[in-house]
């Protein structure tokens, strides 16, 4: 058996679909909220700026609602079913909120196993963000040697960290300046999974 | 689907001396990309990983519209290491045993399971054609025993079939990691390596011939 955790960007890495643009869908806010997210993906607005941005575009959905919605969101079958196996050795880095996220979260086996940005509720909204994940400097706290897999810009700074970075772009293209800091990439679900198994 | 078997396509290099100014796994080969005429050679094989370089974006793009179950490796030294190092890029976690394919050799379609297939270790020979071939001298069980730039039985094709955990990693030719595993087995295949314009030529023929040398 090796030493590695296994450590897992949400958006569109374990999800099938992606989590802020569906919410945003059911409020007919999509096209705003897509284009912040290509931008976004592409690395041409930070992260912080962009997630903010995002957030109060949402702001005005009850929080209870995007909690249902997320919690419904589809999964890539074989890599949420790797994290469901291996629990104990997975963890969810995310810069989505732990109050969208939380029962997606508990489907997963993962409620104990998230780093994701927080935020205040009151009266079912939103009442403030207190801090938006960096996943960067959430890895460098890890003193067991990992694994990252992502999709995102901002999955490059925890990818270049990590003992085996992987991409995977079998929801949407894997960001190019991620691509230049992984050692491989998949755009098949069940093929990562497969390979995730032989690094356990 | 054959499980005990990795087969990783070394593709990372910018194939320079065939002057098309992209990589070789690109080269078109009779309206094929190079890359998906081998592709289609290893539609049973399950564990089919293919090492990037040199324009890796326009290759993974040309493989995924063909078939996506494909693990990617990256190798961005490309400019500075062998085959060897890409070759090694792709080893974690493979299967029992693991196939060096080069991205720039055509094989008879007929040939390359002669190699997948052998039960064992092997590696692939054919008549020396190239101009700087490297040679294999062969015992009288047909094994190779030594490599040579300066004589020889057949030429060393690149394509071999090797136990992974017999592999030490290496960043030279991948003949070197074999060295040190001999005798292995020799099985002769007809192939074309694509280095120059005039291979290049010569494997477009050949294609368009029915494989058949004139």
């Amino acid at each position: 058996m090796t030493d590695y955790v296994f450590l897992f960007d949400l958006d569109s890495t374990v999800t099938k679909q992606e989590i802020l643009p569906t919410i945003a869908k059911g409020i007919g806010k999509l096209d705003e909220i897509r284009t912040l997210t290509e931008a976004t993906m592409r690395g041409e607005i930070p992260f912080k700026v962009s997630f903010l941005n995002r957030v109060s575009i949402l702001s005005s959905v009850n929080v209870s609602t995007v909690r249902q919605i997320v919690s419904q969101v589809e999964l890539n079958p074989h890599i949420a079913g790797f994290i469901r196996e291996n629990a104990e050795r997975c963890y969810i880095v995310t810069g989505n909120l732990d109050i969208w996220i939380c029962d997606l979260m508990k489907k997963l086996g993962m409620e104990h196993h998230v780093y994701c940005s927080k935020a205040d509720v009151k009266d079912d909204k939103i009442a403030q963000v207190v801090s938006v994940a960096e996943k960067e400097l959430i890895v460098k706290q890890f003193i067991r040697p990992f694994v990252v897999v992502g999709d995102g810009d901002n999955d490059s700074g925890m990818a270049r960290l990590a003992d085996i970075a992987i991409g995977f772009g079998g929801v949407r293209d894997i960001a190019p300046s991620l691509l230049r800091c992984v050692n491989f990439a998949f755009y098949d679900d069940r093929r990562c999974a497969d390979f995730l198994k032989t690094l356990l | 689907m054959k499980n005990n078997v990795t087969i990783i396509i070394s593709c990372a290099g910018m194939g320079t001396r065939l002057g098309i100014g992209s990589t070789k796994a690109l080269a078109d080969v009779c309206g094929q990309p190079l890359i998906l005429r081998q592709l289609e050679l290893l539609k049973d094989y399950d564990d089919v990983r293919i090492v990037v370089g040199y324009q890796a974006d326009r290759v993974m793009q040309t493989v995924k519209e063909y078939r996506k179950d494909i693990l990617f490796a990256f190798n961005y030294d490309y400019a500075t290491t062998g085959t060897a190092a890409s070759f090694c890029k792709g080893l974690t976690g493979a299967r029992e045993y693991v196939v060096a394919f080069d991205g720039d050799l055509l094989v008879h379609p007929e040939d390359l399971s002669l190699i997948l297939e052998h039960e064992g270790e092997c590696v692939g020979g054919c008549e020396p054609t190239t101009d700087n071939p490297v040679l294999m001298r062969l015992n009288d069980q047909n094994q190779v025993v030594a490599f040579s730039t300066e004589q020889g039985d057949l030429e060393w094709t690149g394509l071999a079939k090797l136990k992974t955990d017999r592999l030490r990693e290496g960043t030279g030719h991948i003949y070197m990691m074999v060295e040190p595993l001999m005798p292995v087995d020799v099985i002769q295949i007809r192939t074309k390596e694509i280095d120059t314009p005039h291979d290049y030529e010569e494997a477009v023929r050949w294609v368009k011939g029915g494989y058949k040398d004139f």
